[in-house]
């Protein structure tokens, strides 16, 4: 009973932490395209190239490899159990 | 107002300070003297410093106990003074899946190797125990062993090497967390705000026009 509880919190918890990270990583992705889109184009703040630009690179990011990378707030608390587990017992 | 702010932060540093404290792994250089079976009737207090039942057993009312008593060596400010020796005493139960998080479930293992090193003071075992938890003698809470290591003699000196990986860790955590925060007000909050004030400032505007529109309603009905 204690173990499904565990599970479950702790899934709730992870989650909650996985979603905060990706919102801040697609924050700060967005906020590269657009700061290097500013230094190639510095008059241009606000046109369909710029939001092409844009759009696109975070199209790239979604289907990217650092966007899998998060899944890992998953993977290492459950490792890091796993190995209090083994040298605890 | 700022002296609230203050006190509350300060109390909220020192109840995390004693959180850690509690929950975070200390070693002691002892000498195992004994092992004991406790029948313990809790309190409703000092059941909150008591683990629970084995992980494979149900929680009753009150239950059986095992207790590891020792001779250590005193130290004080982190380890780094050393004392005399004094008398401890180490409840030794399962944490199982539940708070803090060691994940025990080996208690009468432990129980077993400390039995193995019970040793005299004229032919004494040294050996290193890891536990958690403080030792209250007026409200009877005992801290939990959570291993015991046998080690060459009693000048071994102990280095928290998961202690200093863990504040390593919460710092970086907390760099991290003050970073999203900052990214998210910088990003989210503040164009809000922005918009927020640029309709506030719309909106007077449309007032004080209109205000003005009565004023001069008002004013063509006075006589010139």
């Amino acid at each position: 009973m204690a173990f499904i509880r565990l599970i479950v919190f702790g899934f709730l918890a992870m989650s909650v932490v996985y979603l905060c990270i990706s919102i801040y990583s697609r924050s700060i992705r967005r906020e590269r395209l657009e700061d290097r889109w500013a230094e190639n184009h510095p008059e241009d703040v606000e046109s369909a190239e710029r939001r092409t630009y844009i759009k696109d690179g975070m199209v790239k990011y979604e289907s990217g490899f650092r966007k899998k990378l998060i899944v890992l707030v998953y993977v290492i608390p459950t490792i890091v159990v796993g190995t209090i587990l083994y040298f605890v017992n | 107002m700022r002296n609230i702010r203050r006190i509350l932060r300060i109390t909220l540093f020192v109840l995390f300070g004693m959180l850690l404290h509690y929950a975070l792994p200390q070693k002691d250089v002892a000498r195992i003297t004994g092992t004991d079976t406790i029948r313990q009737d809790f309190s409703s207090f000092n059941r909150w410093f008591f683990a629970q039942a084995d992980s494979g057993n149900v929680e009753a009312e009150n239950r059986d106990v095992l207790f590891i008593t020792v001779v250590r060596q005193q130290t004080y400010l982190f380890g780094l003074i050393r004392g005399g020796d004094d008398v401890m005493v180490y409840r030794n139960e399962d944490t199982g899946w539940i708070w803090p998080p060691y994940f025990k479930f080996d208690t009468r293992d432990l129980q077993g190797e400390a039995q193995d090193l019970v040793s005299t003071a004229e032919a004494p075992k040294w050996v290193t125990i890891t536990h958690y938890g403080w030792r209250n003698r007026f409200f009877t809470i005992f801290p939990n062993a959570i291993a015991v290591k046998q080690i060459d003699g009693s000048d071994y000196r102990p280095f928290p090497w998961f202690n200093l990986f863990f504040f390593v860790f919460l710092t970086i955590g907390g760099l991290f967390i003050r970073a999203m925060w900052m990214q998210f007000r910088e990003r989210t909050l503040d164009p809000i705000a922005d918009r927020a004030g640029d309709k506030l400032d719309h909106v007077n505007a449309d007032i004080a026009k209109r205000r003005g529109r009565i004023r001069r309603w008002l004013d063509s009905w006075k006589t010139k």
